[in-house]
């Protein structure tokens, strides 16, 4: 019987570390965000989150997404907005914090759960990885150029023009490269 | 043995690949709930009392997780119930998680009855002249898992009698299941193999061989495999239009209601309560036969008087 014991109580252990190492939050909660008012001696950043390619690529996007409320007839799903840059915020800081303050979906997968140690956007406004052909997905650019690093992983410096793009094919647009032939 | 299995195991096959076909790759809720009902229905015809409370006891926390899994994993949809780290817990995905279940489950069900009604005879002598190697392979699969659940209780109430394990603690007991399953698996293994050699010590899968079987294509059958196929051609001319889409992310969609749709459902509801009726059917004939029986005999018994 001991040993049974000692089981449950691992168990139970195991149980908790795991309930307290994860943060619930209720809807309001996670919206109730405060992002800091812009004053002249603040450090800004310009972020823009765009879905053009999406457009472009119309007829391969999902049916259930062929909605003005997800893919805006302007391409923009945020368009360029000055946000204040505190210190040590990576990309994926600014765009989480817009995200939150403005209302738009945003899951991402964490630096824990994949092996390149930086989160991952899986989807912004409900359009997902995947969700307009088998090349598209979230990227993102730091003044027109992409940076090496994930998006977790980019520390940004004041003035910096962040943009997350939507692309179809694997990037070709921004990254200036050819993908074979698709 | 149940009126469903006498049916020519060519129909069988062919009903049995098609219903767990199509509740595999159609994704309507309504199609799916089809499925499980029909499936639900017919598995708890074939089994005993014992089993149908074994069989409630095992899927409905199996079907609780696998919904409950896919809302940790997957943060689409529009409607946030909560955040978990960061991450949306949505109601879309809550219900997409109980769509999954319903069927895998509705899957696993038909899979059920599928074993019990096809036997491996009837295996064999679909496939034995085709391809007698894969036949023989696919029957012993089949037998395999029933097989190792009852030399697992052999093996373990062999061990108890010897006085093993005999301790109240649940650690000792899975020790003990441990050194149960490797006992078992051993010997499953060996018995496979030599299944094998002495099938083709008996010249199985030779050129000739033949395999005996008492299955005749009867009209019955025949009428039975017009109406499965018709059903099938219905519900396969009613989701070519795309007519029975159905997605859950970002919001869910509203269910097809129209003309097409609702042919669909019904030929496809009848298709999945098949097998559950013919056996209702069957049931009370064999009661009215019965009771006719009975009838002759009190009438016999008072001419006597």
């Amino acid at each position: 019987m001991k040993k049974d014991f000692l089981v449950i109580f691992t168990l139970v252990l195991l149980a908790a570390v795991l309930i307290m190492g994860t943060d619930f939050q209720s809807v309001d909660e996670y919206y109730l965000t405060h992002i800091s008012d812009i004053k002249e001696d603040s450090y800004t950043v310009t972020l823009t989150i765009s879905c053009k390619e999406a457009l472009e690529n119309y007829d391969r996007l999902d049916e259930a997404l062929k909605n003005e409320k997800y893919v805006p007839s302007d391409g923009f799903i945020l368009k360029p907005t000055k946000y204040v840059l505190r210190k040590g915020d990576t990309a994926f800081d600014v765009l989480y914090r817009a995200a939150r303050y403005n209302r738009i979906q945003l899951e991402f997968q964490g630096a824990e759960k994949n092996s390149f140690g930086s989160n991952y956007i899986k989807g912004i406004n409900y359009l997902y990885e995947f969700s307009c052909g088998e090349n598209s997905g979230w990227i993102y650019t730091v003044n027109g150029v992409p940076p090496n690093f994930g998006c977790s992983q980019y520390v940004l410096k004041d003035g910096d023009k962040l943009d997350f793009v939507y692309t179809c094919s694997l990037g070709a647009s921004v990254l200036n490269f050819k993908t074979n032939g698709r | 043995m149940k009126a469903f299995a006498k049916i020519h195991p060519f129909v069988l096959m062919i009903y049995f690949l098609t219903i767990v076909t199509v509740s595999m790759f159609v994704s309507n809720p309504v199609i799916k709930l089809l499925s499980l009902a029909g499936a639900f229905l017919f598995s708890f015809m074939l089994t005993d009392k014992k089993e149908k409370l074994e069989d409630i006891k095992f899927y409905l926390p199996l079907a609780l997780l696998i919904a409950v899994t896919n809302p940790l994993f997957s943060h689409n949809g529009e409607t946030p119930l909560f955040f978990m780290n960061g991450n949306a817990v949505t109601l879309e995905a809550v219900f997409y998680g109980i769509d999954i279940s319903v069927m895998i489950i509705s899957v696993m069900l038909w899979f059920k009855s599928c074993n019990i009604i096809m036997s491996s005879d009837k295996l064999i002598y679909l496939f034995g002249r085709i391809m007698p190697k894969t036949a023989l392979i696919i029957s012993m699969a089949i037998r395999f898992i029933p097989m190792l659940k009852r030399r697992i209780n052999e093996v373990s109430r062999a061990q108890k009698t010897m006085g093993l394990y005999s301790v109240q603690s649940y650690t000792d007991r899975l020790h003990s299941l441990v050194r149960v399953i490797s006992a078992v698996i051993g010997w499953s293994l060996e018995g496979a193999v030599e299944t094998s050699r002495s099938m083709k010590s008996r010249g199985y899968a030779l050129k000739g061989h033949t395999c005996y079987s008492d299955y005749k294509f009867t009209g019955k059958d025949t009428a039975i495999l017009s109406v499965f196929i018709s059903l099938t051609a219905l519900a396969f001319w009613g989701t070519s239009g795309g007519c029975l889409r159905f997605y859950f992310y970002p919001v869910i969609s509203e269910l097809n209601t129209d003309f097409r749709a609702v042919v669909t459902y019904s030929a496809f509801g009848v298709l999945a309560f098949f097998p559950f009726l013919f056996e209702v059917e069957e049931n009370i004939r064999w009661t009215y036969y019965r009771s006719k029986i009975s009838a002759l005999r009190t009438q016999e018994q008072k001419s006597r008087l």
